[in-house]
């Protein structure tokens, strides 16, 4: 059974006349499994937080449904006790210490006594704050306050977690800590549903990626299904700058040269025979050859270029461009 | 019963943490200081009076000066309360990782309506013990009335306060209830002037004259008379230990009650299925 499912989800924000209607999302089918990291990307104003909110019950679908872990009562008691929630840029009080913020969202769980001391002690030191407990929050860093945010979407041991746009604004430290817990947590058997705009981060840690574009899921599947084996980069020895125009006759690409070593890279489809014919043929050694597959912004650019051009007035309307 | 419990620790530790919240807002923390000022310098107001007129009219300005603070500055203090506690939740984000908490819309609305009374009814008793203070300094008598008053006092602000939350559930920001709330409290108070215009309309044969008595005579059916809850004339003119007279303080209670449970309904009403 799907952790999180949807079905034919639209979502239409009214006007005040029918031509003001915003699409924000049309006939969504995103499926998120157990125990996966499924980053969901999209480029500014796509539908993702729209997404989200639908999933959480925040808002209400124009049509179709959302059922988590089978259950269509999104709002109910049992569905929440099992999600957990990070809002992107979300305020956490600066008069409060960092447990007592917990403490609270902790009662909000039902949970009290002992069970509430052992959760905020155990999620602070998953997060990596558990020194920081009794300082107040307006002496956090921005990475702390994102951990705190982390912390309190962890309080009740949720099964599934929803993160939007966990690693923005923060420093590329904060980023690797952060993208270290959500594996952790994926190891530990959890859920999570990762948006963001922070394609490499994405890469690095999901297991299945959604892309969506003007309310539309364009691809969704697994990095290997969904990025194409590209091209072959040859490193070589014996190179002479002298080469580079025979290079450029055989459509090979120089991506690289320091001193008698060079990078290059052949061109899409190339066998491995074809490589090394090229480097006999300008008597260059083979040091080594690399199968280079489509890296996930390549993927991301791609996807959203062949959406605008099937639908050239969404791409007029939406003007600013994939991140 | 172990449900209910369940169902009020939500509630609560809302109303908590909003108390320990709104305690902090500079604007209320400034009408505050401004109010309890006020409370204070009117026991020196004799300084500036005619000294063969000392005595009665001088206590009669100090009560009438502090019983208008209270009532003014309270009012302030409950609507901008009223009017903040949701639409600021909404405006910094922290009301989606509450409601997506195993918290129902109810429990929310309840928690920040609590939390909202326990910010008014700090205030009104800080302002309160002051004024009681100073009337009892003055004249060596216990003033029980003044209790009596607060009460009341409380309850006209519970209906405020129901009315200008009601709105906030509307707004994404604390402008348009503040408005809302300053309306009701200010029509609320002068309902018996509406019912004049009522009876009045007409006479001229006008079509405005007559539209204006209907809009009279709706509001004065519509709004709440918070003029009942004032016990300023025998604040102001009787003993600090007489017993209320002319007004039913358990009619008042549960009128105020009735209104404040309106309130909260309208904004339940409201707030169920607002998208956020």
């Amino acid at each position: 059974m799907p952790a999180i499912r949807t079905f034919s989800l639209t979502k239409v924000y009214e006007g005040a006349r029918a031509a003001q209607d915003v699409h924000a999302l049309t006939d969504l089918n995103l499926e998120v499994r157990p125990g996966e990291i499924y980053g969901y990307l999209g480029p500014n104003g796509s539908g993702k937080t729209t997404t989200i909110k639908l999933i959480l019950g925040l808002i209400f679908p124009t049509s179709g449904h959302v059922e988590v872990f089978g259950s269509r009562d999104i709002g109910s008691v049992e569905v929440k006790q099992r999600v957990g929630y990070l809002p992107e840029g979300a305020y956490y009080p600066d008069f409060l210490r960092g447990e007592e913020i917990l403490r609270y969202y902790g009662r909000l769980y039902g949970l009290g006594g002992r069970e509430l001391d052992r959760r905020v002690g155990a999620v602070m030191e998953q997060v990596g704050i558990a020194h920081a407990r009794k300082r107040l929050l307006r002496s956090y860093s921005k990475g702390m306050r994102q951990r705190i945010g982390l912390a309190q979407a962890l309080i009740s041991d949720p099964d599934i977690l929803i993160l939007d746009e966990p690693t923005t604004g923060l420093d590329p430290i904060a980023r690797k800590e952060i993208r270290d817990i959500l594996a952790a947590l994926r190891d530990a058997g959890k859920t999570l549903l990762v948006s963001s705009h922070e394609l490499l981060e994405v890469e690095l840690i999901c297991d299945r990626v959604g892309i969506l574009f003007e309310g539309v899921l364009q691809k969704q599947g697994t990095l290997a299904e969904l990025l194409e084996a590209r091209d072959l980069q040859v490193e070589v020895d014996g190179w002479k700058p002298e080469l580079a125009e025979q290079l450029s006759g055989k459509g090979v690409v120089l991506d690289d040269a320091v001193g008698a070593r060079a990078k290059l890279r052949m061109p899409p489809g190339s066998a491995v025979d074809a490589a090394v014919a090229v480097c006999r043929d300008l008597k260059l050694n083979i040091i080594g050859i690399t199968p280079r597959r489509e890296t996930l912004e390549e993927l991301f650019v791609r996807v959203v270029k062949s959406a605008r051009q099937q639908n050239p007035a969404v791409a007029a309307a939406s003007g600013d461009g994939a991140k | 019963m172990k449900q209910i419990i369940g169902w009020v620790r939500g509630p609560w530790a809302i109303a908590v943490y909003t108390y320990r919240e709104g305690i902090r807002k500079r604007t209320l923390i400034g009408f505050l200081i401004l109010s309890l000022l006020v409370i204070f310098g009117s026991s020196f107001i004799s300084a500036f009076l005619d000294p063969t007129s000392r005595t009665d009219i001088e206590l009669k300005l100090i009560k009438d000066i502090c019983v208008a603070t209270i009532s003014i500055f309270g009012a302030l203090i409950t609507v901008f309360t009223s009017a903040s506690v949701v639409p600021n939740e909404i405006e910094n984000k922290v009301i989606y990782s509450i409601l997506t908490k195993p918290i129902r819309r109810w429990q929310y609305l309840l928690g920040k309506f609590l939390g909202a009374q326990l910010i008014i009814i700090v205030n009104l008793a800080l302002m309160g013990i002051l004024f009681f203070a100073a009337l009892y300094i003055r004249q060596g008598i216990l003033p029980t009335l003044l209790l009596w008053a607060l009460l009341l006092t409380y309850f006209e602000f519970l209906i405020l306060s129901a009315f200008t939350f009601a709105i906030s559930t509307a707004a994404t920001s604390p402008v348009l209830p503040t408005i809302g709330g300053l309306f009701v409290y200010i029509t609320g108070n002068l309902t018996e002037y509406l019912k004049d215009v009522q009876n009045r309309a007409g006479q001229t044969g006008k079509w405005l004259d007559d539209m204006l008595g209907r809009i009279a005579g709706i509001l004065y059916d519509v709004l709440p008379n918070l003029q009942n809850f004032s016990l300023r004339n025998q604040i102001v003119n009787g003993m600090p230990n007489d017993p209320p007279t002319d007004v039913m303080i358990p009619n008042l209670m549960a009128y105020g009650l009735i209104w404040a449970v309106g309130g909260f309904l309208l904004a339940w009403l409201i707030f169920w299925r607002k998208e956020l």
